[in-house]
């Protein structure tokens, strides 16, 4: 269960978050809505503690983690991987070392055990042939792809958390990044890998997710599903959603 | 292995270039000034003691700064902006020990050999000088460099690089890992670093060597 109490942050003296309540299940399919510095992925990164807030409360599965030191943080973020805009790829390792890298580091895996693994976690996301390549010989769409392999490669997680995971790419490979978060997250509604997007892409949202949040001056203004979204009265999400909209 | 590679080797090339002309204009310098008061034959011990205790390891520092200091923290900078310090933090990996650890490390062992290297070229940059421009004997240059190498001048030559080198390596991954707002952000960073470690060399060179004074017990 994830928990937010009341969080508020600013950056230099401007309040990015006024405010957040917010409850989620771990299994729960969810797209975080909003404009440009809205406070979007800094919300995931509270849930992370890769930033803090400067008040309220984190709560994973019971534990306060708002302030915790970041040596104990290990055991709630490995309920979570997280897929950053560009794929926050390590620059200097090619693809088979960045999908290796958590195993190398955490597990006790042969190194052929570890080849097979990347290649499986590879062929999963479809990029298998990519295996050799160094990021900057990737496009963006390949650069997310070999992120979520990663993501998956440390550890098995509760949910998993995308930035902006269509940002920027064309609709055909916008469209099979959406069929592949969903393949991640697929199941049954209580069993499944639940899923928190950041995005402003609606049609994608609206693919992948069945709770929306919308977030406006700091707040969380809209919270419900596609069909409440579809026929909210709030005249900024309205405009927000309008390519989704019954015309 | 890979930081020393990159810090070492990678700037012998640039400590080779400075070293040699800083020798050589030292020691066309102070010849044509000796060469006034008839003391030319001086020049060796002269370039020696400065070269060896003071000019070396802080114009090599300074180079070492310029090169390896602004590349470390535009490398980490880099690195925090695309989230990828981020991911190792997420991954249960401690960025100081990834990074910086490695960084300081190298700098504290390679600035020190970097400094050894720099200074015989410079020595020998001064030796061509005395030799084919200011027409000393070459031997004479030598022996007087023979009689300064004695354990308080190579001592203070070697405890300041060590110094400036964790010193440089600390100020550059500090201001990367405190890069943000983008690319200005991130030549905000790259500038602060050099112009730190720059400031940094001075005054610990200062403050170093009047603690080397006083503790090799040498006179002012």
């Amino acid at each position: 269960m994830i928990e937010l109490q009341d969080l508020r942050l600013s950056y230099d003296r401007h309040r990015v978050l006024d405010g957040i309540n917010f409850c989620a299940h771990f299994h729960e399919k969810i797209a975080i809505l909003g404009e440009s510095g809205e406070g979007k992925t800094t919300l995931l990164k509270l849930l992370l503690c890769l930033a803090r807030p400067d008040s309220g409360r984190i709560v994973i599965d019971g534990q306060d983690i708002t302030f915790l030191p970041e040596s104990k943080l290990r055991q709630s973020r490995m309920k979570f991987s997280i897929v950053f805009q560009e794929g926050a790829l390590f620059d200097s390792l090619d693809v088979r070392e960045n999908v290796a890298f958590c195993m190398r580091e955490f597990s006790t895996l042969s190194e052929e055990e570890i080849e097979n693994k990347v290649r499986g976690l590879l062929r999963r996301v479809g990029i298998e042939e990519a295996i050799d390549l160094m990021p900057d010989e990737l496009s963006g769409g390949m650069q997310r792809r070999v992120a979520m392999a990663r993501s998956l490669a440390g550890c098995e997680p509760e949910m998993m958390l995308y930035d902006e995971p269509t940002s920027g790419l064309d609709p055909i490979t916008a469209d099979n990044i959406c069929n592949l978060i969903n393949e991640l997250s697929s199941g049954s509604p209580t069993e499944r890998r639940g899923l928190i997007i950041v995005t402003h892409d609606v049609e994608a949202a609206a693919r992948v997710a069945e709770r929306f949040l919308y977030l406006k001056d700091g707040k969380i203004v809209f919270d419900g599903g596609l069909d409440a979204l579809t026929h909210t009265g709030h005249p900024g999400l309205r405009k927000f959603i309008k390519e989704i909209l019954p015309r | 292995m890979e930081q020393m590679d990159y810090a070492g080797a990678g700037s012998f090339f640039i400590v080779f270039l400075v070293s040699l002309f800083i020798g050589m204009a030292l020691s066309l310098q102070i010849s044509t000034e000796l060469s006034s008061l008839g003391l030319k034959m001086y020049t060796g011990k002269i370039v020696g003691i400065s070269i060896i205790r003071e000019i070396g390891p802080v114009a090599i520092a300074l180079s070492y700064a310029g090169r390896v200091g602004s590349g470390m923290a535009s490398e980490i900078g880099s690195m925090v902006l695309g989230h990828q310090v981020d991911m190792l933090r997420v991954f249960g990996i401690d960025p100081v020990k990834k990074l910086v650890i490695p960084r300081v490390l190298s700098s504290t062992i390679m600035l020190p050999l970097l400094t050894i290297i720099g200074d015989a070229v410079s020595l020998f940059g001064g030796y061509y000088i005395s030799v084919f421009v200011s027409h000393q004997s070459g031997s004479f240059y030598w022996s007087q460099i023979r009689a300064i190498m004695g354990f308080q001048n190579i001592f203070s030559g070697i405890v300041k690089p060590f110094i400036f080198g964790f010193v440089i390596a600390c100020i550059s991954c500090y201001m990367g890992l405190a890069t943000r707002g983008g690319a200005r952000g991130l030549r905000r960073a790259t500038t602060t670093a050099v112009v730190l470690s720059t400031i940094m060399i001075i005054i610990t060179d200062f403050l170093l060597t009047r603690i080397l004074f006083f503790v090799l017990g040498m006179q002012a």
